[in-house]
Formats: C-alpha cells, sequence, structure tokens
C-alpha cells in the first residue's frame, strides 16, 4: 500500500486525524525511509566476538550489540559490521558568512558553503539545533549530497571553504573527510565546528585534511560537561592542545549560561590555562545564551556578565576575546594588542572593514595570527 | 466487675485480631495454591485484598507445556490458553472476559507496545501479540481500537509482523508510518527530554507493554519497562550508566505512566546471555509468559529468571558482571513498583 492511500485509510477511520486528534499528530515529523540512508562502513571500530563491536571514534567507545547503533544514533553495528548510516546524506546545506560559525581569524568576510548530516555525540541540554542534532539518521529528512558534489556545490557558490557544523561533525566523520580530500583538489579549504569530543587517532587524521577548528568548550568544571552535556571535559581538553600544536587554525567558544557556567572563578582559571597551555593568541569568544531546548528557564546572559568574562579573559592574558550574539557590541571587532588598532570591524556576522596588510596591523606592523587569505 | 468486663473484652478483640492475622499470614505464605481461600477465584481475591494490606505486588508466571517446538515455533493456541490462564490468576476473576475487564475499559483504546529491534529470532513473538489481541477482541474489545506498535515498520516486518492499516481493523503499524511519527515538541521530566510517538501520545488510552525479555550488556536486561525506549526517538541518549535513571523517569514521565495498564513478558525463548542481540548458544526455550500489573515486580522476576538461567549454564550473575538492572531500585524509589523479592509474589502455574 502506498503511503498515501495508508493515511487516507486512517483518516477515514476516523482514527489518527479525527476531529478529536489534538495537533500533534497533524505536524508530525517527516520521515524518510531507512533504507535511503547509507551503508558505508564506518572507520575507527574494533570488533568483538558474537557479531558484537566497539566504536573508537570518540570517548563513549560505545560498545554494541549485533543491530544496535551508537549514542550518535548514526553509527549502526550490522552483523558484526560497523556502518555510518549519514555518508553522503545531508540534512542542511547553506552558505553562511564564516564569521557566523564563528571564525574571526579565518579568512574574514568569506562564505563557507556549510553542511551536516544528523546526530551527536553529546546531548546538550542547550543545544541551538537539537532538531537536526538530537535524532536519529531516520527522523530528519535528507538529500543525496556526496563528497565530490560538496566540493563543486561550495565552488559554484563562490565559498572559498567548506564548513562542517550545525550538528556534531565528528559522527559523519567520514563524509567530512572524504569532502575534505574532495575540496582541497579544488583548491577549497575545511572549517570544522565540533564540541571536540573526539579520540586521538581520529583527530590526528583528520587535522591532515582541515584548515581550521572550532571547539566548543562548554564549561571548565566535568560536573557540568557531565550535567548538562552528557560528555567529559577532559578529552575536550586533549582535542584543544591537540589542535593547538598542528597546523590547523584553531579558535575556541565558550556559551555563556547564567547562572550554570558564569563563575567568574571557572573563567579565570580557563583563561590561565589557554594561556599556557594554548598559548594568549588563540580567538577565544563568549558567547550570549538564548533559552532553547531543555533550558528554558533561564533567561539570556546579560552583556554585563559577558563584558565582565571577557576583562577577566583579558586580564589573563588572552590577546583576542570576543563577544558573540551581541551584534554592534565593540568586542565583536579585532583590535590589535600591541597598539590598540581596529584592526578588523564587524557588525553582527558582517565584516565591515580590515585593517591589515599582509597578515599584520596596518597601523604598528604587529602580526595578528590566523589564515587570512 | 464492670471494670474486669471492659478489659476483658479489649483482651479478646486483640486475641482474634492476631489469630485472624496469623491464619491469613500462614495461608499466605504456605498456600500460593490458594488451599486457605478455597477455590482459585476466592484466593486471587483473597491475595489482591493482602496486596492491599501488606503492599505486596502479585507476579504471575505461566508456563506453557510443549508451547515451544523443537524447531523454536509456537503452538498459538498454547499461548492463547496460557494468556487466559494468565489474565485470570492476575485479577482473580472466573473467565478472561472478566479478566480483562478489570484490567481495561470498553472503550479503551489499546495500544500493545512490542519490541521488533533485535529481528526475527529476539523480538515479542508475532504469535504472541497477535493471541493477545485475538483474545481481547473475542472478548469483546473492538479490533478498530487496538494496534500492535512498535518504532519502524522495517522492523516490525524482519521481525514477522505483517503491516496491517484496516480502518475497523486490528491495526500493525510503526511510528514511522506517515501520518503517525512524533510529537514535535519535547517532553521533559526529570533527566528525560524527548519526543513521544504520537501513537502512544494521541491514540493509546490504555497500554500494555509486551516485551521481550532477554539479557542486555547495558542495563542488565531489557524488558518491560525499558520496552518504552521504542515509544521515544531518542532512546540512544539513554544508555549511559547502565541506562540508569533513564529507564525509570521515561517510564515515570506522564505519557508511559498515565496509560501503562500492564506489563507482559515474553520469556518464551530467553536470551540469557550476551544480549540484547540473537545468540542461539545462549537463548533457552522456558515456554513461559510474566504478567503483572506492576511494572518494576514484572521486570525484578524476569531479572530472577535471567539470573536462574545464567546460574543454571555455569555464567556469572549479572551483579557479578556489574551489570546488575539497577534501574529496578530506582524505579521502586519513583513509586512505579516494588523491586524486592520480600514484596513481590510470585504464582506460577502450568497450562
Amino acid at each position: 500500500m502506498k503511503r498515501r492511500q495508508f493515511c487516507e485509510t486512517l483518516a477515514g477511520a476516523g482514527f489518527l486525524l479525527g476531529a478529536s486528534a489534538p495537533a500533534g499528530l497533524r505536524r508530525a515529523l517527516a520521515f524518510q525511509d531507512t533504507s535511503n540512508l547509507s551503508r558505508i562502513e564506518a572507520r575507527y571500530y574494533k570488533k568483538l566476538p558474537d557479531r558484537e563491536i566497539e566504536c573508537l571514534l570518540c570517548p563513549r567507545l560505545c560498545r554494541l550489540g549485533d543491530k544496535e547503533r551508537g549514542y550518535c544514533g548514526v553509527r549502526q553495528n550490522d552483523g558484526g559490521i560497523y556502518y555510518t548510516l549519514v555518508y553522503g546524506k545531508a540534512c542542511s546545506a547553506n552558505v553562511d558568512p564564516i564569521e557566523k560559525k564563528p571564525f574571526f581569524h579565518f579568512l574574514p568576510g568569506t562564505d563557507a558553503f556549510s553542511i551536516a548530516t544528523a546526530g551527536c555525540n553529546v546531548n546538550c541540554k542547550f543545544c541551538q539545533n537539537w532538531q537536526i542534532s538530537q535524532v536519529r539518521a531516520e527522523q530528519v529528512p535528507h538529500f543525496n549530497l556526496p563528497p565530490d558534489e560538496v566540493a563543486a556545490a561550495a565552488e559554484r557558490n563562490r565559498c572559498p571553504s567548506i564548513a562542517y557544523t550545525y550538528t556534531e561533525p565528528v559522527v559523519f566523520y567520514e563524509y567530512m573527510y572524504d569532502s575534505s580530500i574532495a575540496a582541497h583538489k579544488r583548491g577549497l579549504r575545511n572549517c570544522v565546528v565540533t564540541a571536540g569530543h573526539i579520540q586521538p587517532e581520529p583527530l590526528q587524521d583528520l587535522l591532515k585534511v582541515v584548515d581550521a577548528i572550532k571547539i566548543d568548550l562548554k564549561s571548565f568544571r566535568q560536573e557540568f560537561y557531565h550535567e548538562y552535556v552528557r560528555g567529559d571535559l577532559q578529552p575536550v581538553l586533549d582535542a584543544i592542545k591537540t589542535v593547538s600544536r598542528s597546523k590547523v587554525w584553531l579558535e575556541i567558544v565558550y556559551l555563556v549560561i547564567p547562572t550554570l557556567n558564569d563563575q567568574a572563578d571557572d573563567i579565570r582559571s580557563m583563561s590561565r590555562w589557554l594561556v599556557n597551555e594554548i598559548g594568549p593568541d588563540i580567538p577565544l569568544h563568549f558567547t550570549r545564551f538564548h533559552p532553547m531546548y531543555l533550558i528554558k528557564n533561564l533567561p539570556p546572559t546579560p552583556i554585563s556578565t559577558l563584558e565582565s568574562l571577557r576583562d577577566i579573559a583579558l586580564e589573563a592574558g588572552m590577546n583576542y576575546v570576543y563577544l558573540g550574539n551581541v551584534p554592534g557590541h565593540k568586542a565583536e571587532n579585532t583590535y590589535c594588542p600591541r597598539c590598540r588598532s581596529l584592526v578588523i570591524e564587524r557588525f553582527g556576522m558582517q565584516v565591515k572593514a580590515i585593517s591589515m596588510t599582509k597578515g599584520a596591523c596596518r597601523n604598528c606592523r604587529n602580526p595578528i595570527p590566523g589564515i587570512w587569505d | 466487675m464492670q471494670f474486669s468486663l471492659f478489659w476483658l473484652t479489649v483482651a479478646l478483640h486483640i486475641l482474634a485480631f492476631f489469630q485472624v492475622y496469623i491464619i491469613i499470614k500462614q495461608g499466605y505464605e504456605s498456600n500460593p495454591a490458594g488451599v486457605l481461600l478455597g477455590p482459585d477465584v476466592d484466593m486471587v481475591r483473597g491475595e489482591l485484598y493482602l496486596d492491599k494490606w501488606m503492599n505486596t505486588s502479585k507476579v504471575i508466571v505461566i508456563k506453557g507445556k510443549g508451547v515451544v517446538g523443537t524447531d523454536a515455533g509456537l503452538d498459538p493456541s498454547k499461548i492463547l490458553e496460557m494468556l487466559s490462564r494468565g489474565f485470570r490468576l492476575l485479577t482473580g476473576a472466573s473467565d478472561a472476559r472478566e479478566a480483562l475487564g478489570r484490567i481495561f475499559a470498553r472503550e479503551d483504546r489499546i495500544g500493545i507496545k512490542i519490541n521488533t529491534i533485535g529481528g526475527r529470532r529476539i523480538s515479542t513473538r508475532p504469535e504472541l501479540s497477535l493471541s493477545l489481541a485475538e483474545l481481547l477482541i473475542k472478548n469483546g474489545w473492538p479490533e478498530r481500537n487496538m494496534v500492535i506498535w512498535d518504532r519502524t515498520n522495517r522492523e516490525l516486518k524482519e521481525a514477522g509482523y505483517s503491516l496491517s492499516d484496516r480502518p475497523n481493523g486490528l491495526k500493525i503499524f510503526a511510528t514511522d508510518t506517515s501520518g503517525a511519527g512524533y510529537e514535535t515538541e519535547i517532553f521533559a521530566h526529570r533527566n528525560i527530554g524527548s519526543l513521544f510517538s504520537t501513537i502512544q501520545t494521541n491514540f493509546v488510552t490504555a497500554s500494555i507493554s509486551l516485551a521481550i525479555l532477554k539479557d542486555h550488556g547495558l542495563a542488565g536486561i531489557t524488558a518491560g519497562m525499558k520496552n518504552y525506549f521504542g515509544a521515544i526517538h531518542n532512546p540512544n541518549k539513554y544508555h549511559d550508566s547502565h541506562c540508569d535513571p533513564f529507564i525509570a523517569e521515561l517510564f515515570d514521565s506522564k505519557p508511559i505512566k498515565a496509560k501503562h495498564k500492564l506489563s507482559l513478558l515474553d520469556a518464551l525463548i530467553v536470551q540469557y546471555h550476551r544480549g540484547p542481540s540473537f545468540h542461539p548458544q545462549w537463548a533457552e526455550p522456558c515456554g513461559l509468559l510474566i504478567f503483572s500489573l506492576d511494572p518494576v515486580a514484572a521486570d525484578a522476576v524476569g531479572w530472577r529468571l535471567v539470573e536462574k538461567l545464567r546460574s543454571r549454564k555455569g555464567l556469572p550473575s549479572l551483579i557479578d558482571e556489574g551489570r546488575e538492572p539497577v534501574f529496578l531500585a530506582s524505579a521502586e524509589k519513583l513509586g512505579l513498583g516494588r523491586a524486592g523479592s520480600e514484596f513481590i509474589e510470585v504464582l506460577e502455574d502450568e497450562v
């Protein structure tokens, strides 16, 4: 029976769409046939006896029996072979300003061809994209977009980079990896927006094919990670260190949630850790929280809180500390740490002016770290 | 004189009270077959009274002699007999119609939530769920008000079910059916934040968890309570820390707790090791069905059965393997039912 007929029959029975049926049924999520999912063998897993496997992609190390799916919801053990279900199955594809990611020291003022598939390997209670990240592969509409076509589409849209973003790119690792290679062949760059919850080996391999990574550091406390992220802090700190020691450009974002992760002492500790372990030149973005998903009982972050946390980070020695989701604030701009000149002026996600020459402050010639062209 | 008579009367009353209590208690402990209270029906009624009095939960275990054939095939007529017997013992009714009437209202739209994630050999057997539906239909519940359901139509088909959408017939379909789907608003409760199947939220008014009992690598066991993981969109998010407290808290959510009426565990063939996947070398044809109105007690008895099988086969207990089904204690703390064996009365019978 075809879907349409089935639906009509149910409606005829007064079953699902009857007068008393709540609106929920009528606005239910669309589904895609699970046979439309990919069946590409995953990388980074170990075969175990009795058709079990252990996923080695992220620190969860999911151990799965036959037909079970990982925490991410997009990788499945089938008969002792582990498959990615979302290879080439994009659920989002857009052209975004690179500042939206946000990257402030990576090709400013350009667009990034931005893609995502369903799934995530953490479960942040404040997720901004939960409708696509906190669902299983078949629960969100998706379309075929193989790696070569991703790169071609980026080129066609005159995007110098591809961003793997919106959900958690780690869970569509194989798709991201192959798309990155395809992009490089066309002279395009790759940037990754991630929570940094990834094992060392796949991260090291990824660093060979991408150009920039933005890591969401969600707190400097393990308890917060446990309670609100359903993940662990240490692997994220390890990932930050690993990326910082590679040639890949790194930026850090910290979403400030009132009362939950906005303690001054934590920000001071985190800033000192960043200065000591990573160096003072990594851009640090404090972004403003808005009520979302499972945290709707808290107000948006007061701008004064963001400003005071920025001051703490600057005092600790960080050179480039930004505020996000506060359009028009001066802390959206880049200032030369030596002469305090304005080197990149921004408004929201738009770059208004760049006063740099060959990656250096036009006023004092001080080099500004980043990938500028 | 009057004073002495008063105290004599008081003493006699106290003595009488304790005599009655001791008789009932002795009968209760020594006589699960119901000698104290006469015929089966009265026995069960008596126990229902004691349930209330002593705050115990009753679990019925029915063994079907020869229900599992040598080729692992099932005998539907025997299953029907087992169901009928189980419902009568569970409720104290004299026949299946009366028994079902004590659990479901005539106007209920009954959802039979099955578990088909494991494929044909380790899912709730169609012979069982269809027999249950048949029993309900035969006893007056309209088939148009009944749905056998799970997460996906693909899994239903792989488990041996034929999808059905007849307007006036028994329905068999999954949440991913066009026109069904999940709610679009997140339902949040304690550590749970999920979209519920609209089959559970909108169609069903009375829910049966018809789960297959099996060993589970993370939760210890999967049975009636965990079966409701198949009623939400993101069960993959609830497998940390032995699925605890997620199993209990999901059950405690209004869309489940308010509608759940019965746990019925398919223990016809039990995967007692290396579950939830199917491994024939650790699958035992037990030929059992487990009934309870208490979802925690049903699962607790299921756990005992799995442990018994493991012990018999020389395997370490789930506790020794660090896989104790801790969700049972969490569920008891939430007041969802009884997990401790001292509060669970198990009645076994064979047909």
